[in-house]
């Protein structure tokens, strides 16, 4: 069969040769196998590897999908649009926003730049794969259609969240507003804002140049400031240790200390370190109450109830508002705390300087202006925390979900809720307390509250803080207003306060 | 001269059908898909299901197809039957194919589909001229220097006119207003040149007379076109960046090597040189480099160098075991499919992912078709040169369907290639309507008798032919 003689094929392992013939049907067999290795590699990839492959995230399929549904739109509690579709030159969708004072509550759904905010936090509602796996219903090849985008209503209010951001102006701040009986929330901005429809948008060129500067810009706008920003809250936190005392009973509404009049001429000694208040001469030398000691702001008043109290209980009291861990949103959310923790005193203070300090706001107490709004609601709610919540209805094929109000945290009594409630309203309509609070007594409608002025480290403007609701003896709305740095003290934030809540009566009126 | 007389070809007929009736079903297939998916953005409206994608074009290339079969009939010449369908339905999956991609891709004459059918038409009379027209194959294998020396030529002519790509392959030879892939031609030249050359010295390249301790190596006057090949290829990688090309080259002439002279330590000789310029490359060109390395885990970087090589890999998945179905799969990103360069470089994942693996694997039977025929003939071949010319020609296109297949599926480092009769672009399309159309005219049982040798002496054999 072999040419060649026996000689060669014997004399050394290269030497075989074979005919034509033979080599060509070897050649055929080679190829054969050739192929069946294609036949095996194509078998690995569109079998054993196919699911694994075509659900990635990064499949081009499941990007597609992704992008050809039209999400679903989201409007306020009035049916007014605040984000919906167009399409683009190639028939795919890609988002528009009403106003770019709901990018930090709205976020953005962007192709490039993916989700931020409720767009992010309820992407598998608006994208409709609300089942379980997606991927089953996107592999179900004959199925006409599988995804179920919903509509979702929030309880935002666009014209007054339009207000806040105007009434912040060119200031970084936050305003939270929310109805304390049901939760819902009608206010929820943060300034600066910046243009979410500028990072949806389809051009890649437009979208990365918007994305580009946002995320360049020194003042932060992507951080949504209302529910994840961390701020010292000065003398609105007061609110919270004026719980803590009277619910845990370790001071009443007559309780005043022997030593605070002296203290504020000079200071308060804790344990060899003097607390120093800094103001309201009006009230004289008089030992004050808790209601004189709330309208005037006490600092000494506080750190003294505050060390009453203790550290444990204080903290206790705070975690019963949301403090010490993120609160249950539809929005992430930052946790608020009353000390950095760690420390050998009760509650994780370091030592009585720090509880005394952080009894009236400084020291290391921080809180989102949610929390804050939140502390506000539980007094006006007779010391019931409702749910906050900013989806109050979801719709979609199968009908309309709502979500009901639901009890979150129950605080106080009635009876203590009232004692404060009554206390910040003097804050706000008595005489020494309206020099603190210039401009949130709202003619007609009775305001309670409290402002803050958060001391922050040498060099540095203070934050200005007011948290308050209305009506005082049929409340209906709370509030909270931070200004960052505005320097001028309360006197930024109490009028902004009074502003937005005379255009929430409008509102309501109509 | 002999009256010609047309003879039947029911077979090739029979087959035809066949062919015609799987491409109209995939043209409704694709038609539907297209229908359905426009009334889905406007929605609302109903929409007629049962009817063709595009049947101007379809009827145009079943009918080029049916026109070759009534020539071949015509011809009356006893050839080849299982070719032309075997053609016809690659080059129709490729027409569907290229109707179903945005048109806007390439093609000058109105769309990608368009154009591509433009080179289908052509491709199949070019088949069918040379299927019909070549009764010898003396102009073959006398020039055999000349045709390696135009194929040479024309490397050359890419080197200096070449225009460069944007991967920085230097492969479209542009003059004046015609433009082309000169390595397309070039195999085939060079199979011609090596049938020639080796069926010549087979007998000396046999014989041992040069040997390195136990290792047999050819005569080392002949061993100077096999050195001189090997330079070829690493010139081919080297100055056109094509390493497709290159392998193909080399893999070819190895495995005619062995063909013509059944001796597999050559093959391992060739395989070992051919480690070595790899290797060689792999250090000093960067372009070498990227391509081995995106071979070995595109993941490193699946936005960049290995972004085209992961999108093919999720087509064949998306695909699965029956395919998305035409004109169903190949979900497109802002307009355009998922994977860059499909039309010419991964026609074979778009195919995966809408035909599937039954689809696959009936693509790679076709191929297994060619292969088969051509070496049918080889072995039925009369002489060595046709044998070896047989064998090479299938050679060319079996290899090239294999390096650019597993190149898609991740099997060897990814090359930019055509499929034969299913990648866009005339160049490769022709070529291999070259190969094809030689080797139908070579399967005829009693080709014409070679002439006698003649005295060399061009001028003198140039005279006597003019003559005849």
């Amino acid at each position: 069969m072999t040419a060649g003689p026996r000689s060669i094929e014997g004399a050394a392992w290269t030497g075989r040769r074979v005919g034509i013939g033979q080599a060509l049907l070897r050649v055929v067999l080679a190829l054969a196998i050739a192929f069946g290795g294609l036949a095996a590699g194509a078998g690995y990839w569109q079998v054993l590897r196919s699911s694994e492959l075509s659900s990635a995230p990064n499949d081009a399929a499941v990007i597609a999908a992704a992008r050809r549904v039209l999400r679903g739109e989201i409007s306020d509690r009035d049916g007014v649009r605040l984000a919906w579709n167009k399409r683009d030159a190639n028939g795919e969708p890609y988002r528009v926003y009403a106003s770019d004072s709901l990018s930090g509550v709205i976020g953005y759904a962007s192709r490039r730049f993916d989700k931020a905010g409720l767009e992010r936090q309820w992407d598998a509602q608006l994208s409709g794969v609300v089942s379980a796996d997606p991927l089953r219903d996107f592999l179900r090849k004959f199925q006409a259609d599988p995804s179920d985008p919903q509509d979702l209503q929030t309880s935002l209010v666009l014209e007054l969240q339009d207000a806040a951001v105007a009434a912040l102006g060119r200031n970084r701040g936050a305003v939270v507003m929310l109805d304390p009986r049901t939760g819902e929330v009608l206010v929820l901005a943060s300034t600066p804002t910046f243009d979410a429809s500028a990072i949806a948008n389809p051009d890649p060129e437009t979208a990365g140049a918007a994305f580009r500067q946002v995320n360049e810009d020194e003042r932060r706008p992507l951080l949504p400031r209302a529910t994840q920003g961390r701020y010292v809250p000065g003398s609105t936190f007061k609110i919270v240790t004026a719980i803590a005392a009277l619910g845990s009973g370790a001071v009443t509404p007559a309780t005043s200390f022997e030593e605070q009049p002296a203290a504020e001429e000079r200071g308060l000694l804790v344990d060899g370190f003097r607390v120093r208040d800094g103001h309201h001469p009006a009230t004289g030398d008089r030992a004050l109450e808790f209601d004189e000691a709330v309208e005037a702001s006490c600092n000494i008043w506080f750190a003294l109830a505050g060390l009453r109290t203790g550290g444990e209980a204080l903290v206790d009291w705070a975690g019963r508002l949301g403090f010490g861990q993120p609160i249950p949103f539809d929005l992430p959310t930052a946790a608020a705390q009353v000390t950095g923790g760690g420390g050998s005193l009760g509650g994780g203070f370091s030592d009585r300087v720090e509880l005394a300090n952080a009894a009236y706001g400084q020291a290391e107490t921080l809180a989102t202006p949610l929390q804050m709004a939140l502390v506000a609601a539980a007094v006006a709610n007779d010391g019931t925390i409702m749910r906050p919540r900013l989806v109050i209805a979801a719709t979609g094929k199968s009908g309309t979900t709502r979500f009901e109000p639901s009890v979150w945290q129950r605080v106080m009594s009635a009876g203590i809720a009232d004692e404060i409630a009554d206390a910040m309203r003097q804050a706000v309509a008595g005489d020494i307390g309206s020099a603190f609070t210039p401009g949130a007594n709202v003619r007609g409608l009775r305001v309670a509250g409290k402002s803050g002025t958060a001391e922050l480290e040498p060099g540095r403007s203070p934050h200005s803080w007011f948290i308050g609701f209305a009506p005082y003896d049929d409340p209906q709305i709370a509030i909270a207003v931070i200004v960052e740095e505005s320097g001028g003290g309360s006197v930024k934030a109490s009028p902004i306060a009074g502003d937005l809540l005379r255009d929430w009566r409008a509102w309501t009126r109509r | 001269m002999t009256r010609i007389r047309p003879r039947l070809r029911g077979r090739e007929l029979g087959l035809l059908v066949i062919v015609a009736l799987a491409l109209v079903a995939g043209s409704l297939s694709l038609g539907a898909a297209g229908r359905l998916r426009a009334a889905q953005l406007e929605d609302g409206t109903t929409v007629e299901l049962l009817a063709l994608a595009d049947s101007t074009q379809l009827l145009v290339f079943l009918g080029a197809l049916f026109v070759a079969h009534l020539a071949l009939v015509l011809a009356g010449r006893r050839t080849d039957q299982i070719l032309l369908p075997t053609v016809g339905l690659l080059g129709g999956i490729s027409l569907l194919l290229m109707e179903r991609l945005p048109q806007d891709l390439a093609g000058g004459l109105g769309g990608l589909a368009q154009t591509q059918l433009v080179w289908l038409v052509l491709c199949i009379a070019v088949l069918t001229t040379l299927a019909v027209a070549v009764r010898n194959d003396g102009w073959l294998r006398r020039y055999k220097y000349t045709w390696a020396a135009a194929g040479v030529a024309l490397l050359l002519l890419v080197f200096v006119f070449g225009r460069e790509e944007e991967s920085g392959a230097r492969l479209t030879l542009v003059i004046g207003p015609i433009s082309g892939q000169p390595t397309e031609l070039l195999k085939v030249m060079l199979v011609i040149f090596l049938a020639g050359y080796l069926s010549e010295n087979r007998s000396l390249l046999v014989e041992e007379s040069t040997r390195l301790g136990p290792i047999r190596l050819p005569p080392l006057p002949y061993l100077a076109p096999m050195v001189a090949m090997w330079a070829i290829a690493l010139g081919v990688v080297i100055v056109q960046r094509d390493l497709g090309a290159a392998l193909l080259f080399f893999l070819v002439f190895l495995l005619l090597l062995y063909v013509s002279t059944g001796r597999f330590s050559f093959v391992a000789l060739g395989l070992g040189a051919f480690a070595v310029g790899a290797v060689v490359l792999y250090r000093l060109f960067g372009h070498v480099q990227q391509r081995v390395d995106v071979w070995l885990d595109p993941w490193t970087d699946p936005l960049g160098a290995g972004y085209q090589v992961i999108q093919a890999l999720h087509a064949f998945a998306r695909g699965g075991l029956i395919g998305t179905g035409l004109g169903n799969g190949l979900p497109t990103v802002g307009g355009q499919p998922p994977i860059p360069a499909l039309h010419t470089d991964f026609p074979f994942a778009a195919l995966g992912e809408e035909l599937g693996l039954v689809g696959i694997l009936g693509i790679l039977g076709l191929y297994l078709v060619l292969i088969a025929r051509g070496f049918r003939i080889a072995l039925a071949a009369e002489d060595e040169f046709r044998a070896i010319l047989a064998a090479g020609l299938s050679l060319v296109i079996s290899v090239q369907a294999f390096i650019i297949a597993g190149g898609n599926l991740k099997l060897i480092p990814l090359t930019g290639i055509t499929l034969p009769f299913i990648s866009y672009g005339g160049s490769s399309l022709l070529a291999n309507a070259v190969i094809v159309g030689l080797l139908i005219a070579l399967s005829e049982r009693k080709l014409e008798p070679l002439p006698p040798i003649r005295p060399p002496g061009r001028l003198q054999r140039l005279l006597s032919r003019g003559a005849a």
